[in-house]
């Protein structure tokens, strides 16, 4: 017997999951990604490297900035460009905004609904009209930086190879500077409130994020440092589902939050070190479900970021002055963390054009992680709860990862 | 009045873009019930006064969701260049069989994948507001006016128009950079000039009275190769000059 579950709600882009019972037990989950395919490596190929960065962006909406910066990253790579201090700043911090605006979308208009047992915020607003005013200020500011940094909420195409179209000015600075404090207080509440959070979606025991904290050279995990995603990292095909399968050593593995701050808290900002800290011994445990606690946990860290950034450059200055890019030749990965996780866009230039592209999103890398995890659910409840029940918590099981769909369904045989 | 959002493939940007009218999305609520939007709500709809329809249609399951919308919709808007034009996905041009082949292996198509198309060539619309993404001013408009049984405005100016306004520098002129802006459909306030970056032509083609041959021979007097030039001209929507 197989029960499939309808489309997942409150997550973006087009799943479902089927449960596999065999003599009255539940053999095996699968999740089917059912989101069309998109062909984005294809898309890249011959395209002169300066156009490509926006077209990649392209691949998800509420985390462009993302794929912008890692499209870049690995240009400037292969291209052997240097950019200064400033340039990378002002990149992270177009990053950080990125992580406001999607955790609070999620924690706030997809998660909180669950926790008050409500079906979505706009209902959820009728009663806890304050909760999902502040995680749309949250969300709002996320992009404000957005609209700054990339040059749009969406799709901005002002992260360029060498630096940017247009530079923001030191009074945009000083009003990030000074919202990111404001809103500090808002951020902290959330994690008080997603602190109470059920333990549920199993336990995961492998690890990966990049080596800094939003960017890197190369990847870690909680067994090894320092490697690259095609020296362990196995993808494959499904005959189920538009998105591939990956796995780290053979196992599935976690991206995300939660792997961040167990692999990287000691670059946590002082407020939100406080809160891993306080919080530690449950996030250590692994559950799925805390990456939703983490996600609070890093709202925090990012309003605090994002003004320390925006400090060091009002009293360092800088020159808005970009690095010239010559077209040639050569290979590079830009290694980065979308707000759900470890992103990589791996190129190979010849004459200025791209003529390899291997791109694996966060929601790849999770893609076996949450098969394992609705499997354990799913072991879990059948038999011991109605089945909608089960259901139900299959979907907020998904929810918890916090899932990209779109990002997931474009990939290129290597 | 009903409303009810359905994502075929895309980006999520389309569906996202609506709640980013933060506050003002309270505004559209005092005409407007959700419901169905899978993005936001875990309730699901019957009948809809108006449907929004983001995305390519890429898969049968695509497709069904799509006549499902049509027919269960009063007024159906097309949203965003994937729905009104294709965009980005749809501009790889091989067989659909190459492209499975060189992303899945040698696994058949198990999924049912169609060609990435726009809605339009499947059903027709009652409105279609392009963009990558679309300005949410445009749509927020839009709802409004249908609510108070107006017909919603269409643009029908180039993205220079809007340049011009905001007073940006040129940078097809002054800087040589490839800009679609003269021919591109305006609405977006002229986002990428503003950035100092020449337009994508991520709204489409202007319709009517338009010069793409003019702007063509624009690009190679500034010494673009003619495959790269109609290759920005196919990124969005597939434009002939």
């Amino acid at each position: 017997m197989i029960i499939e579950t309808r489309e997942f709600t409150r997550v973006e882009g087009n799943g479902k999951a089927e449960i596999v019972i065999e003599g009255n037990e539940v053999k095996d989950v699968r999740v089917k990604i059912v989101e069309g395919p998109r062909f984005f490596e294809l898309l890249t190929l011959g395209r002169d490297f300066w156009d490509v960065p926006d077209l990649e962006a392209r691949i998800c909406a509420i985390c462009y900035l993302s794929h912008s910066v890692a499209s870049v990253l690995a240009i400037e790579r292969a291209l052997g460009v240097e950019v200064p201090e400033e340039t990378r700043l002002l990149r992270e911090l177009g990053l950080i905004g990125e992580l406001i605006e999607s955790h609070a979308l999620h924690l706030y208009l997809l998660v909180a609904p669950d926790l008050f047992g409500y079906p979505d915020a706009i209902r959820l607003a009728t009663k806890h009209g304050e909760l999902v005013k502040e995680g749309i200020a949250l969300k709002a500011f996320g992009n404000r930086i957005r609209d700054l940094i990339g040059g749009r909420e969406i799709h901005g195409i002002n992260v360029k190879p060498g630096g940017f179209g247009r530079w923001p000015g030191r009074e945009e600075l000083e009003a990030i500077e000074r919202e990111a404090k404001a809103l500090l207080t808002v951020a902290k509440r959330a994690v008080r409130l997603f602190s109470g959070i059920g333990e549920y979606g199993g336990r995961a025991e492998l690890f990966v994020a990049t080596d800094g904290y939003l960017t890197g050279d190369s990847l870690v995990s909680n067994v090894e440092r320092n490697f690259h995603y095609f020296e362990r990292i196995e993808e494959r095909p499904l005959v189920y589902s538009f998105a591939k399968q990956s796995l780290y050593n053979g196992k599935p593995f976690l991206v995300g939050s939660l792997a961040r701050l167990l692999l990287k808290a000691e670059s946590l900002t002082p407020t939100a070190k406080r809160l891993f800290e306080e919080n530690r011994g449950r996030l250590e445990a692994g559950w799925v479900s805390y990456n939703n606690l983490a996600q609070a946990i890093e709202l925090v860290y990012a309003l605090e970021r994002a003004g320390e950034i925006a400090k060091t450059l009002l009293d360092k200055g800088f020159e808005p002055e970009n690095v010239p890019v010559e077209a040639g030749d050569g290979e590079g990965i830009g290694y980065v963390e979308a707000p759900r996780g470890v992103l990589v866009h791996h190129y190979r230039i010849a004459g200025g054009k791209i003529e390899y592209s291997n791109i694996i999103t966060p929601t790849a890398f999770n893609h076996a992680m949450m098969e394992g995890a609705l499997l354990w659910e799913a072991r879990n409840l059948y038999g011991n709860a109605p089945e909608d029940e089960l259901l139900r918590r299959l979907e907020e099981t998904v929810r918890a990862f916090d899932p990209c769909i779109s990002c997931s369904v474009h990939f290129v045989r290597g | 009045m009903k409303l009810g959002v359905f994502e075929l493939t895309d980006c999520g940007g389309c569906a996202l873009n609506f709640l980013f009218l933060y506050e003002r999305l309270f505004d559209v609520l005092e005409f407007y019930e959700i419901e169905e939007f899978h993005m936001t709500t875990s309730l699901e709809g019957r009948h809809f006064d108006v449907g929004l329809v983001t995305g390519t249609v890429s898969s049968h399951r695509d497709l069904e969701v799509l006549r499902e919308a049509r027919n269960r919709s009063d007024y159906l808007i097309a949203l965003g260049t994937c729905a009104t034009h294709g965009c980005l996905q749809a501009s790889v041009e091989l067989p659909l069989k190459e492209k499975l082949k060189a992303v899945y292996g040698d696994e058949g198509n198990p999924m049912r994948a169609l060609d990435p198309k726009p809605i339009v060539e499947y059903v027709t619309v009652d409105l279609a507001i392009p963009g990558c993404p679309y300005d949410k001013n445009e749509l927020f408009q839009a709802l409004i006016d249908i609510a108070k049984g107006i017909e919603p405005v269409r643009p029908d100016y180039p993205v220079c128009l809007e340049c011009k306004l905001n007073e940006y520098e040129c940078v097809l002129v002054k800087k040589g950079l490839p800009c679609l802006g003269p021919i591109t459909l305006g609405g977006c306030n002229a986002a990428c000039p503003r950035s100092g970056l020449g337009c994508i032509g991520c709204r489409g083609p202007l319709p009517g009275e338009v010069n793409p041959a003019g702007e063509f021979e624009v690009l190679k007097g500034l010494g673009y190769d003619e495959e790269y030039i109609m290759r920005k001209f196919k990124t969005f929507a597939r434009w002939e000059p």
